[in-house]
């Protein structure tokens, strides 16, 4: 067990290639299942139980595809891309408007909110961000991932991903400003 | 990281927020219980060993189904001494042929 701690994640994925070695996948699960976990509960609005049925789904599917995996891409980058997919998949499923820049809520809604936002955690006010502010707010703290990688996890244009933070880092200022002092 | 700017407070609660580790619970031990059952792998052994059987019954049913009473060997004397194709030289070249493709097929798989 401890060698399989010390092994890297292309060591560990080498051994699921070479003799479908489930302890070894067991070693990469554990390794990354509280990040995916937590940036699917981010994207799910704090919906825990969908978030980890998603994140078991998106190591199921990390499985079965292991073998398209590229060894050029942190392995990271490849399940958050899995999870993003999975997470967008739901979505549809639940009619939910997706990645584009025109979901961000209405002003009105914000307008609606100022009492509430007075109130309001971090986590739901991460949860009042558009999809695909969520979405890389998710990627690029929560994954810990790059710009560049985020872009790529995403499937969207780098210069999208940076929009998307920045208008989600002034939406959480304006409505976590209360807590500020 | 080294995109933001550490000093903003936002990021900083986002940091924090993100640094916080989800317990595992049974997790990995859920997702190991749902992954797909193995597939039984095909004994290695299983495709040298058919090759080499179909490739000896051929040659056994060459050998018997041959015009009479011929010996491989007295073909293979018979290609060695130049006596042309007499019927047991067709019958040691026929079981040399299909010796060979099975050799081939055997290294085309190992490859």
């Amino acid at each position: 067990m401890s060698s399989r701690a010390a092994s890297s994640d292309a060591e560990l994925i080498v051994a699921v290639l070479e003799s479908d070695d489930r302890a070894a996948f067991g070693e990469l699960v554990r390794r990354h299942q509280s990040k995916v976990r937590t940036v699917l509960r981010r994207l799910t609005r704090g919906d825990a139980a969908l978030a980890d049925d998603l994140a078991q789904e998106t190591f199921v599917l990390a499985w079965r595809n292991l073998r398209h995996f590229r060894f050029e891409a942190r392995f990271s980058t490849w399940i958050y891309r899995i999870a993003f997919n999975a997470w967008q998949s739901e979505a549809r499923k639940r009619r939910e408007v997706l990645l584009d820049l025109d979901d961000a809520p209405s002003a009105e809604a914000f307008e609606e909110m100022p009492d509430i936002a007075a109130r309001m955690d971090l986590e739901r006010a991460l949860a009042t961000l558009s999809d695909g502010e969520r979405a890389a707010i998710g990627a690029c703290y929560y994954a810990d991932l790059s710009h560049e990688e985020a872009a790529q996890a995403l499937g969207m244009p780098l210069g999208t991903v940076k929009t998307h933070v920045l208008r989600a880092k002034a939406k959480l200022k304006a409505l976590l400003a209360p807590k500020e002092e | 990281m080294s995109d933001y700017d550490d000093s903003d407070r936002i990021d900083r609660w986002l940091r924090e927020d993100a640094r916080r580790t989800l317990a595992d619970d049974g997790f990995s031990a859920r997702v190991l219980a749902a992954l797909p059952v193995p597939r039984p792998r095909p004994q290695a052994w299983l495709k040298p060993l058919l090759v080499i059987g179909s490739a000896a019954l051929g040659s056994a049913l060459a050998v018997l189904l041959a015009p009479g009473g011929l010996s491989v060997a007295q073909g293979f004397i018979d290609l060695a001494t130049l006596r042309g194709m007499t019927p047991a030289a067709v019958t040691g070249i026929a079981l040399s042929v299909t010796l060979l493709a099975s050799a081939l097929v055997l290294a085309l798989e190992a490859d």
